[in-house]
């Protein structure tokens, strides 16, 4: 290949990542190495590439996709929430609680569910934004103290036995289509929309960038964060609603250790650890990327550690790639 | 132009209906575990790979992080389904969470078994899933074995506290053990008192803890009985810390690897073992049955026995042979 041939191709490259990046927001990288795991996973597994099987992938991701919106956001922000995991729990329980154990109908239920999960956020932007306690802090705390009041709750058993109309939710197949899949759908196609199109999604990427020069700009930091921080919990609260659904119970030790596995989806699909960047649809790309390496790696009867080990590398080798091409972009001007 | 769209759709067409068909392949099994971290568990895949060759099947084995990742293990549960396997044979993590991939397969026409017995009948009824036989221990009678060493151990007209260490809240094994020992230890004697039971979440580290706290409101405690040998390891450590180690009967349930070895140190007392590597042979063996016969019995109880040192050294319990 002749220099002028990989400059053009060099050229052609960057203008597609400049256009997917003003356009749809989202990392052309991430992209390209989802297509590539799938055709991978394709070539080595028959079973792959079928739409049985892609429903599958997509059902498997819905908890996790739901909660990695959550993280995006407040990601985006500056700011780190380690309690969405154990609001998965909670919520799960109290919903299982109100509709099994109080009796009440699924509309109060679904609310109960999400609504605990925004309380949860609640408590967490308060104490974040006026008591001044570091978010990792605050958030650990809730990570405990939610996880033990659902098992309060439940008294360490799980609640079983959802009514119908609740169970639809998370086990419905309207058209084929499993409900959880629909519900992720939306909720990323409207979260990033907010994130990428409106002043809400603005201001939260400019105080991730630069707290003082958001401030001084005339966004009143401390109010958005709050509502980060409630938005955060009650996206928790549906993936958890989402969960219970699934398996018809309220487990109290639903989502344990999920708060990293969200994390993470957020960071391989583009969203800074520290703020200021970030996408939803490179979120759902990031999670994408996960389940699609672990159901390829289930379909090959791979062990689950393997998988583990593959998904860390992942996650290394994502940030690397954004570091590296930073230093590059920050070398050329 | 015209040219370049006609491709596109014709190679659209071939993308399309390769997803819509199912490759085919031999007939296989599908085996979901708990987790292989613990020895039980990695004992009954050794039994079921044994089954397997016996009986010159084609398998295949998945297993999850935890013996607390419910929904890992459904979709596991759900992608192992997308290999049309002939029978998919699980031990759930608890009594609920496969039951959508379970119904999944009774409407493919798969067969199910119940590893280990952790499904509940009357939810299986009530959820519309079809299972082709449960096999496993007899956890009731595992505990009351357990409580009748223990009364062996100090007669039946003993009297002092007695702990008892469960298994994972909810988890339909833990709690019939638990009821099976504290059943049988009331009938047999009735002079022991069960001062504690609590759950241990099949973990070491819990159970170490809730011995410790156990043994400090009753430093007089006398037999210690945990739903499992992980749990009952535990409890042997902090007996042991306390300085207590000759004088605390502990007993526990698997006869798993790490017992056995703690059985022949003089540390754990005894063990109810189960037999993980008949219980695996044994399933692969039925379901080849069901599957080339169509049915098979409902129900498969796999002997249980009482691990202890003299037991061990004198070698002569036929079932031993089992036990790995």
């Amino acid at each position: 290949m002749t220099r002028e041939h990989r400059e053009r191709l060099f050229g052609i490259w960057t203008r597609l990542q400049k256009k997917a990046n003003e356009q749809l927001h989202v990392r052309l990288e991430s992209v390209v190495v989802l297509i590539g795991l799938v055709l991978i996973m394709a070539g080595l597994s028959p079973y792959f590439w079928s739409v049985s099987n892609f429903m599958n992938i997509l059902l498997a991701t819905s908890t996790i996709g739901v909660l990695a919106i959550a993280a995006t956001f407040v990601l985006s922000s500056g700011g780190l929430d380690l309690s969405i995991g154990s609001i998965v729990g909670l919520s799960g329980v109290v919903g299982a609680s109100v509709a099994v154990n109080l009796g009440m109908s699924t509309p109060v239920a679904v609310l109960a569910t999400i609504g605990s999960g925004a309380l949860a956020g609640l408590i967490n932007g308060w104490i974040i934004t006026r008591g001044f306690v570091p978010a990792f802090i605050v958030t650990l705390g809730m990570l405990g103290v939610a996880r033990g009041l659902a098992l309060v709750i439940s008294d360490g058993r799980v609640i079983y036995g959802l009514p119908d109309w609740m169970l639809f939710l998370g086990q419905g197949r309207p058209y084929g289509i499993p409900m959880p899949v629909l519900i992720l759908v939306s909720v990323a196609f409207i979260m990033h929309i907010v994130l990428a199109y409106t002043r809400y999604g603005r201001h939260t990427l400019a105080i991730g960038d630069n707290e003082n020069a958001a401030r001084t700009a005339g966004i009143n930091v401390g109010l958005h964060r709050l509502s980060l921080y409630v938005l955060s919990g009650g996206l928790a609260g549906l993936a958890g609603l989402l969960f219970a659904t699934r398996i018809n119970s309220g487990d109290p030790t639903a989502g344990i250790t999920y708060e990293l596995t969200a994390i993470t989806a957020a960071i391989i699909g583009g969203t800074n650890l520290f703020g200021g960047r970030g996408s939803i649809l490179g979120t759902m790309i990031g999670a994408l990327i996960m389940g699609v390496l672990q159901n390829g790696l289930n379909l090959l009867a791979v062990q689950s550690y393997y998988q583990q080990m593959a998904i860390g590398g992942v996650l290394v080798l994502a940030v690397f790639i954004d570091q590296f091409q930073h230093r590059q972009e920050e070398a050329r001007v | 132009m015209f040219k370049k769209s006609k491709y596109r759709a014709a190679g659209v067409m071939v993308l399309m209906s390769v997803m819509f068909t199912l490759p085919t392949r031999a007939d296989e099994y599908g085996i979901l575990m708990k987790t292989l971290a613990n020895p039980y568990w990695g004992a009954m895949a050794d039994g079921v790979k044994a089954g397997a060759e016996s009986a010159g099947v084609d398998y295949y084995i998945q297993a999850v992080e935890s013996d607390q990742a419910a929904e890992s293990q459904l979709n596991v549960c759900n992608t192992m389904l997308e290999r049309r396997p002939v029978a998919m044979i699980t031990a759930a993590i608890n009594s609920t969470n496969l039951l959508p991939c379970l119904k999944s397969a009774t409407e493919r026409g798969i067969k199910v078994v119940d590893l280990d017995v952790n499904l509940d009948p009357a939810i299986l009824a009530s959820a519309g899933i079809e299972i082709t036989f449960s096999i496993g221990s007899d956890n009731v009678l595992a505990g009351a074995q357990g409580a009748q060493y223990l009364v062996s151990r100090l007669g039946s007209d003993a009297t002092g506290p007695v702990l008892v260490i469960e298994g994972l809240s909810g988890n339909v094994t833990g709690e019939k053990r638990a009821a099976g020992f504290v059943n049988k230890l009331a009938e047999l004697a009735p002079g022991l008192e069960v001062v504690a039971s609590l759950p241990g979440d099949w973990d070491r580290g819990k159970a170490a803890n809730i011995t410790n706290d156990i043994m400090m409101r009753n430093p007089d405690l006398v037999g210690i009985f945990a739903a499992n040998d992980g749990m009952a390891l535990g409890a042997v450590e902090s007996v042991f810390a306390a300085g207590k180690g000759g004088e605390v009967i502990i007993i526990g349930v698997d006869g798993n690897s790490d017992a056995i070895k703690s059985i022949n140190r003089g540390r754990l007392t005894a063990s109810v073992a189960q037999l993980p590597y008949l219980v695996g042979r044994k399933a692969i063996e039925k379901v080849k049955t069901a599957v080339t016969f169509g049915s098979a019995e409902g129900k498969f109880v796999v002997p249980t026995l009482v691990l202890t040192k003299d037991l061990i050294d004198t070698g002569t319990e036929p079932l031993l042979e089992f036990v790995k």
